[in-house]
């Protein structure tokens, strides 16, 4: 991490950096706490917890860098102090062993898409929602914020602590694993999957 | 990629599948070169079956994820941030 520059902002100014830098990435910062904890009354409160904190933390943010990356960042570091220990969710294998398993060409080539978009199209109820929570949480982290937060790879890795070969390299595991996820129910609702 | 290629003339095998795929997610994700960018999308792309299936998948599957895996904050739960923000700027 670089070197944190503390600011020293007025009651005002911490007013409008609250108001017009924080506030408008809420909803965006709801689902992303929606989508790790997987619970409506979790995600309430780890959205309130990291709203307090980045206003108390408020000097450390920088005004005109990107508000949004710093907040997440925010977010995902609490989930992991706070949630990820008394999280639903069974113990979690270890996901060293799942990025190496999933490096191997092997699976590679055993899941190369055969899904179609056609498949896709008919999926309108929770079929991607349903598929995307049943990722491990590693995989499902990085496919919102590059997916759905459109964060650029760089900005993915300040927010995750890891480097941007890793941030690429989970991506596109964390793709394969939602393809091999909807070519499972594009089978049961009936496509042939070649 | 308005305009759809002439399928039978196509190559129905892509013998750089795994490069491919990265590349186009690259692509999708605004991380290409412009190099890439300008060699699998004008040419690539126009000649090989399975790369021009997967590029539509991948662009499909973003497109599903954007409209059914956003939540938003409930109402009640954004008013109460601001309300207990205010109340900490008050104090």
């Amino acid at each position: 991490m670089e070197e944190v520059i503390r600011q020293q902002y007025s009651e005002q100014e911490k007013q409008n950096i609250f108001n017009q830098e924080f506030m408008p990435h809420i909803n965006s910062m709801y689902n992303f706490a929606y989508r790790l904890t997987l619970d409506a009354d979790d995600a309430k409160d780890l959205l309130q917890d990291t709203y307090l904190k980045a206003y108390r933390f408020i000097d450390s943010f920088q005004q005109g860098t990107n508000a949004k990356a710093w907040l997440f960042r925010i977010l995902k570091n609490s989930f992991i102090n706070d949630y990820r220990k008394r999280s639903k969710e069974p113990s979690k294998v270890d996901y060293q062993e799942v990025e190496t398993f999933y490096n191997s060409e092997d699976v590679d080539r055993q899941i190369t898409p055969d899904l179609r978009v056609e498949a896709l199209q008919d999926m309108i109820g929770d079929e991607i929602s349903n598929a995307l929570n049943s990722l491990d949480v590693d995989f499902r982290t990085v496919i919102i914020l590059c997916d759905l937060e459109g964060f650029k790879y760089e900005e993915m890795a300040k927010i995750l602590d890891i480097p941007i070969g890793t941030v690429r390299s989970r991506l596109h595991r964390a793709r394969n694993l939602l393809k091999e996820k909807l070519s499972e129910y594009a089978k049961s609702m009936g496509y042939k999957t070649t | 990629m308005s305009n759809v290629p002439d399928q039978k003339r196509m190559k129905q095998d892509c013998e750089n599948k795994r490069e491919c795929l990265e590349i186009l997610q690259l692509i999708l994700d605004g991380e290409a070169s412009t190099e890439q960018k300008n060699h699998f999308l004008k040419e690539h792309l126009e000649e090989c079956m399975p790369c021009y299936k997967n590029y539509h998948l991948e662009v499909a599957i973003r497109e599903l994820l954007k409209t059914k895996c956003t939540n938003h904050a409930p109402q009640d739960l954004v008013d109460d941030i601001r309300k207990k923000i205010i109340q900490n700027l008050a104090r």
